[in-house]
């Protein structure tokens, strides 16, 4: 009993492997939108990355964790941060006078008033989502 | 985030820094006094800003007629998107532009009515205002504007600076599918063409990309995107120029397998083949997704091919 269900079970399995090949028999052009999304995916992840690296730099990371921020919440917060707030983030981090000679003062305010909005809950970077005149 | 815009509008930095070294490349006083004007009726400032820039892009229209796509009843206003998605629909393309005053200055002096989404409020009780900004007086240190039921606004910069920063500095232009934004990024300017690319008549989408190929020829969705709207329209021929080009630079799987269709229906089955071949290699290699669409051109090349 067991092994012809296990049989069944194969047989059902391989049939439905086999259509799934069937469903895209057919020959199309590739929309300009379906590429895009995938070109803007993979940018999204690119800035993404830069933040976290931003973050993990030894000197940025030290100045956290003498003022106390712990590393871990940091980073799972940044891994947190829809596409928008990343933007937002990368482009703060990106605008910083690069000149400066507090840069690393200016980086370090960035990702500590991320975390301290984030426990105060004003997290909502685009808040005009909910009211509209 | 909004702690630090909060903080930031407080000193208004971005026209301070503008006020002390002010652009040398745009004029000191700009006023775009032939845009059109539409007083808003209540609550409809979206619908009114719309007409204002549609009507400056050479699609004269009015408040009314904007209303039923953009104005959310239940909501009390026009939301973001909608505001972008409609000139689409009308032969024009809408962009967002760069968030800060240099760009929406820049924008202003290249002859571009921008419409800004302004915070008359606070942050905790916003009161949202879109408005059209149609000039600037940098010794007065004044921004001019279409809003509300004021047809020339001036207002200092700073307090634009302050009501604008609130929403995230949002801003967008309405230009025909020729011009460019000359404040706007690759990536908002493609993001513009593409969305249109899905409202426009396909001879406008080829337009709208090929302007802005101008600006950036390494792009392959502004190159595909070209390649795409000459099929649509018609020009097979012209599609398969623009896709060998953007096949060869990029290796990108999409274009040649769009190119094997281009060259399918143009006959020429055996560069068919090649192109179709080479976007199953490339797909196959390293782009994982198109490897089913790939495979499906050329069985169908090869179908066609066999059928001779």
């Amino acid at each position: 009993m067991k092994l012809n269900r296990k049989a069944i079970a194969l047989t059902v399995a391989i049939a439905l492997s086999h259509t799934a090949g069937l469903q895209a028999a057919q020959a199309a052009m590739i929309a300009t939108d379906a590429v895009a999304v995938t070109a803007a995916d993979a940018q999204m992840a690119a800035r993404r990355a830069q933040v976290l690296e931003t973050l993990n730099r030894a000197d940025v990371a030290q100045a956290l964790i003498e003022k106390g921020v712990d590393m871990d919440a940091a980073r799972a917060r940044v891994a947190s941060l829809s596409d928008a707030e990343v933007t937002q983030l990368a482009d703060q981090l990106d605008k910083a006078p690069a000149g400066a000679s507090d840069i690393l003062g200016v980086i370090v305010f960035i990702f500590v008033l991320l975390l301290i909005t984030d426990i105060l809950g004003f997290t909502k970077v685009f808040p005009f989502t909910r009211s509209l005149r | 985030m909004t702690g630090l815009q909060g903080c930031a509008s407080l000193q208004a930095h971005q026209t301070r820094a503008l006020l002390a070294q002010p652009p040398a490349d745009i004029p000191a006083q700009v006023a775009l006094s032939a845009t059109p004007f539409f007083p808003q009726s209540e609550l409809q400032c979206g619908p009114a800003a719309l007409a204002t820039v549609m009507s400056a892009a050479g699609v004269p229209t009015t408040p009314d007629a904007l209303t039923s796509s953009v104005f959310v009843p239940g909501r009390g206003g026009s939301l973001q998107i909608e505001m972008l998605a409609a000139p689409r629909s009308h032969g024009l393309v809408s962009t967002r532009i760069q968030p800060d005053m240099q760009a929406l200055l820049h924008e202003v002096a290249a002859g571009h009515p921008v419409v800004v989404l302004l915070n008359l409020g606070l942050s905790l009780y916003p009161v949202w205002h879109y408005a059209v900004v149609i000039g600037y007086d940098l010794p007065a240190g004044d921004v001019l504007m279409r809003s509300g039921t004021t047809e020339l606004q001036r207002l200092p910069l700073t307090t634009l600076e302050h009501t604008w920063v609130r929403s995230g500095q949002w801003a967008f232009v309405v230009l025909p599918p020729d011009q460019l934004p000359v404040s706007a990024n690759e990536a908002d300017v493609t993001d513009g063409r593409v969305t249109f690319e899905r409202l426009a008549k396909p001879a406008q989408a080829a337009q709208a990309y090929r302007a802005a190929l101008q600006r950036w020829p390494d792009s392959l969705v502004l190159g595909l995107g070209l390649g795409n709207a000459l099929f649509a329209s018609g020009d097979v021929r012209g599609a398969a120029e623009v896709l060998v080009r953007v096949a060869r630079q990029h290796d990108s799987a999409a274009a040649w397998n769009n190119l094997a269709m281009a060259r399918l229906k143009l006959g020429e089955h055996e560069a068919a083949l090649q192109a179709a071949q080479a976007a199953l290699k490339r797909a196959q290699a390293s782009e994982p997704r198109w490897v089913s669409a790939a495979q499906a051109t050329l069985d169908e090349v090869r179908q066609t091919l066999s059928g001779k």
